[in-house]
């Protein structure tokens, strides 16, 4: 891994709408990533998360809305050119590969390699010695995210967490300078939660990348995030630190329904 | 580590070696019938080799594969004789090759778009638009009765018997040569998908297979890798169809149908999907099975001697029964195919040998075959 010497640009969400037939998935949604910061997306079950991140991976094209990195236009790019950009993203359900750990990690360096079809069926000496190169690059993300001792295991026989960490890895393969994490510790137990927290925290220390998060457990959001954009049936209602979106009335509401309604009521 | 690694490269070495040498004594003691076995064989594994890595590695279907096979051939026979160009024997069979590719790459609009079964329907009308063409094409493709194939000659030397050549007292006809000529050109195939499968397009269409979107947000193009699939599986197609051609010494319209299809999907399944020895494994089963059967009929049971009509089943039905009876075999106990089970064998004698001495310090990273077998990934 190469530490990035400049700052990782902007990723700027602006006015994206999504329409799924008729259902509004996203509404005029704007947020900025600042460079270098862990901003995290939240809202109950169907807000539009998800949907935000395909936006922003090239998954899903928005009817309306830009969505920039820098000077970049990605709303309109394929996922392969988005990734070669530097956006890379995990996925809420694993979404991994048949093959070993390896294997996985160096589909993640793919952006990053050259070798076609022609240098690698006659085993060109460069295809060789890129190979070479991108499993040294491979074996360095496995070893950032703990999953050294793997390395050559067949990712199916990994247990759920290391899993989402191989995911995680290969995500990291790609040295982006903004990285989606889809719920990275949903259904991990708490050591494993620990450890994800640990390796985020240490990825955004050394690589000094933009993380953007997607999670249901609040504990965590609150300790790593920076700043918080809160989504509820595809409109944002909230946005600002962890703490200023912990006592926004608005969000209170979208979290606990009946809230206000008691409080109108009284 | 490094020692055991270079010593298990060593023995990798030494068996390759020793199957090379044998492979090219064969012909010294084997008559013309099994050295023809043999020829089929190789032109079936190239060709199950390309629709392994089609079919198998890219994870899309394809019906199609005889059509490609019959590109080869008759670009061959067409580009080689007369009627045609009559191009030297040794260029017309490149661009046969490439001709192949070309096929491949003309229909990798459709096969960018369509998927999973529909890809084999669509791949399904090529088979009978092809079949089509060569009975209409008469100046092309001699129509219902086929070209003859004018045999293959590099620098002078003619894989065919009209010289008169004998190696070591054994005398070196059209089988003999072709043979060297087929080992040369499979061991070509090997080498060449080993590296594609190993290298980074391998790994590119195993994500394609397994999930398209995981490959497109890791930086794959998607329609892109789909459509280079084609064609590399394609050329080999066109490899194994110039093989066939030079084997048959005849190519009719009626070989290169739907059957011809199935069978190369039959082979990859046996073998085991995704493997290159697998697919030769597989292919070598289809071939010879009925000519192995036919041969000897009179020998067996239950089957009639080819020719005879008393009701009994033929020897090349009896072999579609068993070869129909092992893909079902196959798919119930040994879903990875021959690859698999030689590998989990493997894996438990390995497990035996070092399973007495408590723990095998030298690969921690090994997991025991129980444990392979017991979290067998549930689909």
């Amino acid at each position: 891994m190469t530490t990035r010497t400049t700052a990782p640009p902007a990723l700027t969400v602006t006015d994206v709408t999504v329409r799924f037939a008729g259902l509004t998935a996203l509404d005029a949604v704007s947020f900025t990533v600042t460079p270098g910061s862990v901003h995290a997306l939240i809202g109950p079950n169907g807000a539009g998360k998800s949907t935000c991140f395909n936006v922003l991976s090239g998954l899903c094209r928005p009817a309306t809305g830009t969505v920039r990195l820098g000077d970049a236009d990605l709303t309109r790019l394929a996922p392969h050119r988005i990734a070669a950009l530097g956006v890379a993203r995990t996925f809420q359900n694993i979404v991994t590969t048949q093959g070993t750990v390896a294997d996985n990690l160096l589909l993640g360096r793919h952006a990053l390699s050259r070798s076609g079809f022609t240098a690698s069926a006659l085993r060109l000496p460069h295809a060789r010695r890129e190979q070479r190169e991108q499993l040294a690059r491979a074996r360095e993300a496995a070893e950032l995210t703990g999953l050294g001792p793997h390395f050559d295991s067949p990712v199916a026989l990994l247990s759920y967490g290391d899993r989402k960490r191989v995911e995680f890895a290969r995500a990291l393969c790609l040295e982006p300078s903004v990285l989606l994490l889809d719920e990275p510790v949903a259904g991990m137990n708490a050591a494993e939660r620990v450890r994800t927290v640990e390796v985020v925290h240490a990825v955004r220390a050394e690589l000094g990348l933009s993380v953007v998060l997607v999670e249901h457990d609040m504990g965590l959001v609150m300790r790593l995030a920076d700043e918080v954009t809160v989504l509820d049936f595809g409109r944002v209602i909230a946005h600002g630190t962890p703490d200023e979106v912990r006592r926004d009335p608005e969000v209170l509401r979208a979290y606990l329904g009946t809230g206000a309604e008691a409080e109108d009521a009284a | 580590m490094s020692e055991r690694l270079s010593r298990a490269r060593a023995v990798r070495l030494g068996w390759t070696f020793a199957a090379v040498v044998v492979l090219c004594a064969l012909p010294f003691y084997l008559d013309a019938f099994w050295l023809r076995i043999g020829l089929f064989s190789m032109a079936a594994a190239v060709g199950a080799v390309g629709l392994g890595l089609l079919s198998g590695t890219a994870g899309q279907l394809s019906l199609g594969h005889a059509f490609f096979l019959a590109v080869g051939a008759y670009g061959y026979v067409w580009l080689a004789g007369e009627p045609g160009p009559g191009l030297p024997t040794a260029l017309a069979a490149v661009l046969a090759v490439l001709l192949a590719g070309v096929a491949g790459g003309l229909f990798s609009p459709v096969a960018g778009r369509v998927r999973g079964v529909y890809l084999g329907v669509a791949t399904l009308a090529l088979v009978f638009l092809g079949h089509h063409v060569l009975l209409t094409a008469d100046s092309v493709t001699g129509g219902f009765n086929g070209r003859s194939v004018p045999p293959l000659e590099v620098g002078g030397f003619s894989f065919s018997a009209d010289s008169e050549l004998s190696l070591l007292g054994v005398p070196f006809g059209a089988e003999e040569r072709l043979w060297y000529l087929g080992l040369a050109l499979f061991a070509i195939t090997w080498f060449t998908a080993r590296g594609l499968l190993r290298g980074r397009p391998g790994r590119a269409l195993v994500a394609l297979r397994d999930s398209e979107t995981a490959a497109a947000v890791m930086g794959v193009d998607v329609s892109r890798y789909r459509s280079a699939a084609f064609v590399v599986s394609s050329m080999y197609a066109g490899l194994a169809g110039v093989m066939l051609a030079l084997a048959f010494r005849r190519v009719v319209p009626d070989y290169f149908g739907l059957v011809l299809s199935v069978d190369y999907l039959a082979m990859i399944v046996i073998g085991g999907l995704g493997s290159v020895a697998g697919a030769t494994a597989g292919a070598v089963f289809v071939t010879a099975l009925p000519l192995l059967m036919t041969r000897y009929a009179d020998q067996l049971p239950l089957v009639a001697a080819p020719g005879t009509t008393d009701g009994a089943v033929g020897p090349t039905e009896a072999a579609r029964y068993l070869y129909g009876a092992a893909i079902v075999l196959i798919l119930l106990f040994a879903p990875d195919g021959l690859h698999g089970l030689v590998r989990r064998l493997r894996a438990r004698l390995r497990s035996r040998r070092t399973a007495p001495p408590p723990a095998d310090a030298a690969s921690p990273s090994q997991p025991p075959a129980s444990a392979v077998r017991a979290k067998e990934p549930t689909p």
